[in-house]
């Protein structure tokens, strides 16, 4: 689907990779960021944890959380990973007292990752209150530390990138799609570890995928993965696919499907991934977002930032983000690049949009180009400058509850 | 190669029966691809949208990138408008959700 050319980043004109810097990290993962998250562990204190981060958005505070009450092994993993992620430096967990999320485990997971971590209890410091003035303080104090920090140098082989589509048009299969495809293959080519996702929107891809598959067990999985969630959905009666996408083109799943598939590329599909596992070697990945097991709890995937909180959980360092209607997200912990499927949105968003696809439907540009476009955005990022969702303050997070069955041995073929 | 500065529709593969319009496209005017296809349009087709390239018959499938994306729910005429009209999905409902 992208355009067969012998192309290595080494011919990009104006790529100036060595400006790319990181965060050393003892598990030897790098960062692009050094992040101070503030986290709350059940929806009872987010309103405190919200006032201990405001002061300081803008200055690297990122606040995630939890709300659930009850336990969920699926979000002590997601939120665990958030805390340990590469661009994460420093967390303060926040507590109310009497939930269910087991914080000691977590403090100590974080601790044992090198980073400091502080737990405030809001019921044992006496209140909203107090709680918030001693947040402040220590998110204040370490604050000037992370800035402090020194980097590293960072290469493309270093990069953990995932992609997702939110707000698809007609056009989004046919400009920015592709053009993510062919920055994916020249990331891949170049060592780096790369992802996409949202199984129930490739319905009908399942086989084309299985012939990429490094290994026939992988294909299988890859063809039992699609299956699963076109199994799912058709249980729940709606599918990944509704009047948003109507409204701009799309006539159905499998059309939907055949457009988002165009991120991945053309390079060979090395594992597959279940939200949280890390990828255990460089090319490109499938994700799994719909749950195992039967249907429980409703639509496994509530919005669009949920998708990309599970891969940001993976070690995604930054996402690229496609749209066609004009998704205005960014993402807490990992910042998005936006890129746009038509120029009439970009016109009327371009304060929002990092990279204009529209420009291959318009005869301007071809999807090489924009691709290329796609590649410098990214090594900008990882150069220490900002996305436009990112410049504009998005932290968007998202975490329900979920399960999943551990992934099998021919999800990672390895040698 | 960039796009013919002309077209206003792509038809992805030569299998196809229908294309996509690059920019909104009125009733009554010749869309064009790259490869110099023609068809004029019976309606208006909206940015993004699909005009089918030839008659297709009720239940044959519509075919984008060489790949079925549904099939037509009703006889659709050429120049016609694609659409949730006259398209059913092979997986999941397509019937229209609550939008503005």
């Amino acid at each position: 689907m992208s355009e067969a050319l012998a192309h290595s980043v080494a011919t990009i004109p104006r790529l100036d990779l060595s400006r790319m810097r990181g965060y050393a990290r003892q598990d030897g993962r790098k960062g692009i960021r050094n992040y101070l998250a503030v986290a709350y562990l059940v929806e009872c204190a987010h309103h405190v944890a919200r006032r201990i981060a405001e002061p300081f958005q803008e200055q690297g505070a990122q606040l995630i959380g939890f709300p659930g009450c009850y336990p969920s092994d699926y979000a002590h993993r997601i939120l665990e990973a958030m805390c340990i992620h590469p661009n994460v430096g420093a967390v303060l967990l926040v507590s109310l007292g009497c939930e269910e999320f087991r914080r000691s485990d977590l403090k100590d997971a974080i601790a044992r990752s090198g980073r400091p971590v502080e737990l405030m209890v809001i019921q044992d410091r006496g209140g909203t209150r107090s709680t918030i003035d001693e947040g402040r303080a220590f998110v204040a104090a370490e604050l000037m530390r992370l800035k402090a920090a020194p980097t590293v140098p960072l290469s493309l082989g270093e990069l953990v990138i995932g992609t997702k589509c939110g707000g698809s048009d007609g056009l989004s299969g046919i400009t920015i799609n592709p053009a993510v495809g062919h920055a994916f293959d020249l990331l891949v080519d170049e060592g780096a570890t790369v992802m996409f996702e949202e199984t129930p929107e490739l319905i009908g891809c399942e086989q084309h995928m299985a012939e990429r598959a490094v290994t026939p067990e992988l294909g299988a999985e890859l063809i039992a993965a699609v299956a699963k969630a076109d199994a799912y959905h058709r249980e729940l009666g709606h599918g990944s696919f509704g009047g948003g996408n109507i409204k701009h083109g799309l006539s159905t799943i499998e059309e939907k499907s055949v457009g988002a598939y165009a991120k991945s590329g053309s390079r060979p599909i090395v594992g597959l991934l279940k939200p949280g596992d890390r990828p255990l070697r460089p090319g490109l990945h499938l994700m799994d977002t719909v749950n195992d097991g039967p249907v429980k709890l409703g639509i496994p995937n509530i919005n669009d930032t949920q998708t990309v909180t599970e891969m940001v959980a993976s070690g995604c360092q930054l996402i690229v983000f496609t749209t066609g209607a004009g998704s205005v997200v960014g993402q807490a912990i990992a910042p998005i690049i936006k890129g746009v499927s038509n120029s009439r949105v970009f016109q009327r968003l371009s304060d929002d949009i990092d990279v204009n696809g529209g420009t291959i439907a318009d005869g301007q540009e071809t999807i090489r180009e924009v691709g290329e476009h796609i590649l410098r955005k990214i090594v900008a990022l990882a150069s220490g400058e900002q996305s436009r969702s990112e410049a504009l303050g998005h932290q968007e997070f998202a975490l329900a509850y979920k399960s999943y069955e551990p992934a099998g041995p021919a999800c990672f073929p390895l040698g | 190669m960039p796009m013919d500065r002309r077209a206003n529709m792509v038809r992805l593969a030569p299998a196809d029966n229908i294309a996509v319009a690059l920019s909104d496209i009125a009733a009554g005017e010749t869309a064009l691809d790259r490869a110099q296809l023609m068809v004029t349009v019976r309606e208006r087709i909206p940015q993004g949208h699909k005009i089918a390239l030839q008659p297709i018959a009720a239940d044959e499938p519509i075919i984008r990138f060489g790949m079925p994306v549904g099939l037509a729910k009703v006889a659709i005429a050429k120049g016609a408008l694609v659409h949730i009209h006259n398209v059913r999905s092979q997986y999941l409902d397509n019937e229209v959700d609550h939008y503005e």
